[in-house]
């Protein structure tokens, strides 16, 4: 009983103690004057999908590099912080709500891929901070979350593009194959929508779960539909174990597959390439994603900086191939710039000027880095920010789709461009 | 018809592989009265030791006896080690639960550490398809198949027709009075737990095998229809893992084949929580308590 009289002071007062710390925590933290501006990479660094974490992270370090060598934001050099999703919805709830209750100057938020998306992004939205989101999420085509910005398409657009790539190379019998996760089946709807708009047939659609122990009864119901093409989605071991069994049960013989630039990751390549070898998957896998252009001042000052930066240098080959990635680094760049525009560093305030470093006014000069857009900023300049994915013409849902590309690998796991798909093919059929 | 016969041989091959899995699994329990977690990751380790004598130019299937001897003595020494001291202490089995779940996260990442997060491969060991039955199967699922029948049968063999054999099921029947018996009973539990860990690193090689492709999560995703299996057929029960294994792969295949593939999982679990309402002690729970009652 004396015990129990005694502990509940004791309680009280470290209570209280924590209550001042955590108070004293916030002041200090949220939106501090001081000290380097955080960027959260919101990415799985742990588990199964942390390859897709590298990726989401290169753009962040070479950006934030390359901002830093340019002086900074308003005395501010930035610097990446990974918030660890882990891939799961879940287990993303408590890791970003920490990070966002913890990270000192956490004023800009980049990665939020599809997995996770859909418990991140409300998280990042509510605390206020500007985010550029990778995910292909169709519930957010038309988002109200006032910090929401995407400038890579949304997945059921990407469907669409991976039937048209698929009638392109003259397959017109397709079966369709998809891991049931959120990012793969969010392509489905386009490619059911299209397929037959085009004059193709879904012999098959398939959904498959992630790391089983065989798929040989659903590769032999796909095989006997005889398509002439898979369009296909999967992680690296499933895609191994289904396309060995499938090579397997179909007397040597693979079709071709369509896939998502997802998969351009040195991960998928090293599993798919030991499970069915180089020459099927340098001459017969097409990975179709956001397209950009891989020429101009934009995109050789992001290609240079990757292969420059020793953490970014070995998935240089590949990171530097795929729209994602890039939309990070030109996001990061556009929120640096609207920071300066807006003279403030609090996402309450520069999120509104995120639109006019990508519209410019009239007199706008074009600028491709963020060095070139603080110069004429500090000239006195309006600018135009046309990054790696060229230009950026955000809708009032704050979306930016641009045009599509099929690539392909190459033999040493790197990627190349094989072809262009149009946005505006992409929209009517859509529809 | 074809589709159904090609559905049921491939999944004998799936089952064959979880059968070895759940049998480990299932004798350890037996034995121990442990619900092991740790087991997932022990054979994610045997996968990565097969890799890397793979690597050093040994076969796949020369490197399977050799990772499952290797963790056969792992799981000894964790028992040794880690386990026993908690139940001489009166551990709860909740608690104990608890450590194998940590001590397998520990040892996950202990792989990860080691062998890096990446996607790994032996390469393609499947070799040619061949048509038994009617069935299409490749030449390394048969081998897998093979594998798990003989060792399903030495193992039968053990338990039947030897003195140890007779021992470790009087050990896991009633440990106090087996020990009054004269039985070294820790003696005995540490040979069942060699021989569920063989196990256990067969199956973390075939399953290797059998998916060309794995990472660190290997053996933790394929410990729920494995244990499934082990319910299934009255969890400490040999037998009714074994045929626990066959059941939960063939449903599963037989599933993927006739409705939608991606719930193809689903279906074990769905025969699991009918079979635990019809028979809560399993297919060969009943069968077993009746025939120890006699003997």
């Amino acid at each position: 009983m004396g015990r129990a009289r005694l502990r509940a002071p004791l309680v009280v007062a470290v209570g209280a103690a924590l209550v001042v710390a955590a108070c004293g925590g916030a002041t200090q933290t949220a939106k501090g004057p001081s000290g380097p501006i955080s960027v959260g990479v919101i990415a799985p660094f742990t588990g199964s999908a942390a390859e897709f974490g590298k990726l989401l992270s290169a753009p962040c370090d070479v950006a934030t590099r390359l901002i830093n060598q340019a002086g900074g934001v308003l005395g501010h050099t930035f610097r990446c912080v990974p918030i660890d999703d882990t891939g799961d919805p879940a287990d993303a709830v408590p890791n970003v709500t920490k990070a966002l209750a913890t990270t000192p100057n956490l004023d800009i938020v980049s990665g939020l891929e599809s997995n996770t998306a859909a418990t991140t992004v409300p998280l990042v939205n509510a605390a206020k901070i500007p985010f550029i989101t990778t995910n292909g999420l169709v519930s957010f085509n038309k988002t109200t979350d006032k910090y929401f910005w995407r400038m890579t398409p949304a997945d059921n657009a990407n469907g669409v593009a991976f039937a048209i790539w698929a009638i392109h190379k003259g397959y017109r019998r397709a079966a369709i194959v998809f891991e049931n996760n959120i990012g793969s089946e969010g392509n489905l709807p386009g490619v059911l929508a299209a397929m037959p708009k085009l004059g193709g047939t879904i012999t098959d659609n398939v959904t498959i779960p992630a790391d089983a122990v065989s798929y040989s009864s659903v590769v032999e119901r796909v095989i006997a539909t005889n398509p002439q093409v898979l369009i296909f989605s999967a992680d690296p071991q499933t895609s191994a174990t289904f396309l060995t069994e499938y090579k397997q049960l179909n007397n040597g013989v693979l079709p071709p597959i369509v896939t998502a630039t997802d998969s351009l990751t040195p991960d998928f390549f090293n599993a798919v390439t030991k499970a069915v070898g180089t020459q099927y998957v340098t001459q017969d896998i097409y990975l179709v994603g956001s397209y950009f252009s891989t020429s101009g001042p934009a995109y050789t000052a992001y290609k240079d900086a990757m292969y420059a930066d020793p953490r970014t240098h070995a998935i240089a080959s590949v990171i530097t191939a795929v729209g994602p990635p890039a939309s990070d680094y030109d996001g990061i760049n556009v929120f640096a710039l609207a920071m300066l525009e807006a003279n403030s560093i609090s996402g309450a305030v520069y999120n509104a000027y995120i639109p006019r470093v990508v519209a410019g006014g009239a007199h706008a000069v074009v600028v491709h880095t963020f060095a070139q857009g603080k110069k004429e900023l500090m000239a006195g300049h309006s600018i135009r920010y046309v990054g790696v994915i060229g230009p950026v013409t955000f809708n009032r849902y704050h979306n930016s789709a641009g045009e599509f590309a099929a690539n392909m690998f190459s033999a040493d796991g790197s990627a190349h461009r094989v072809g262009i798909i149009s946005s505006q093919e992409v929209s009517q059929l859509l529809g | 018809m074809h589709l159904l016969i090609n559905a049921i041989g491939f999944g004998i091959a799936s089952g064959a592989v979880i059968a070895l899995g759940a049998v480990g699994f299932s004798v350890q329990f037996g034995i121990s009265n442990v619900l092991n977690i740790t087991y997932g990751a022990l054979m994610t380790l045997a996968a990565y030791i097969g890799l890397a004598l793979v690597d050093r130019g040994l076969s796949a299937w020369a490197a399977l006896p050799v990772a499952a001897v290797v963790v056969g003595v792992v799981s000894v020494v964790f028992r040794r080690a880690v386990l026993e001291p908690l139940v001489q202490r009166g551990t709860r089995p909740f608690a104990l639960v608890i450590v194998t779940v940590a001590a397998g996260i520990v040892l996950q990442y202990m792989i990860v550490a080691v062998a890096g997060p990446d996607s790994q491969s032996y390469g393609p060991q499947s070799g040619p398809t061949l048509h038994p039955v009617g069935m299409a199967l490749t030449a390394g699922q048969i081998a897998i198949i093979l594998l798990a029948a003989a060792l399903m049968l030495a193992l039968h063999l053990l338990l039947t027709r030897t003195q140890l054999g007779r021992a470790m099921r009087a050990t896991a029947s009633n440990r106090i009075l087996a020990r009054s018996c004269g039985i070294a009973t820790e003696r005995v539990s540490d040979v069942a737990w060699f021989c569920s860990g063989l196990l256990c690193g067969a199956a973390g090689v075939a399953l290797a095998i059998t998916v060309v492709s794995f990472d660190f999560t290997l053996g933790p995703v394929f410990l729920i229809p494995m244990i499934a299996a082990a319910v299934l057929g009255g969890i400490g029960q040999p037998y009714g893992a074994m045929l626990g294994g066959l059941v939960v792969g063939i449903a599963s295949e037989v599933a993927g084949a006739y409705w939608s593939p991606g719930y193809k999982d689903v279906i074990a679990f769905v025969i699991l929580i009918v079979m635990l309402l019809v028979r809560p002690r399993g297919l060969f729970g009943a069968v077993w308590s009746a025939r120890r009652l006699l003997s």
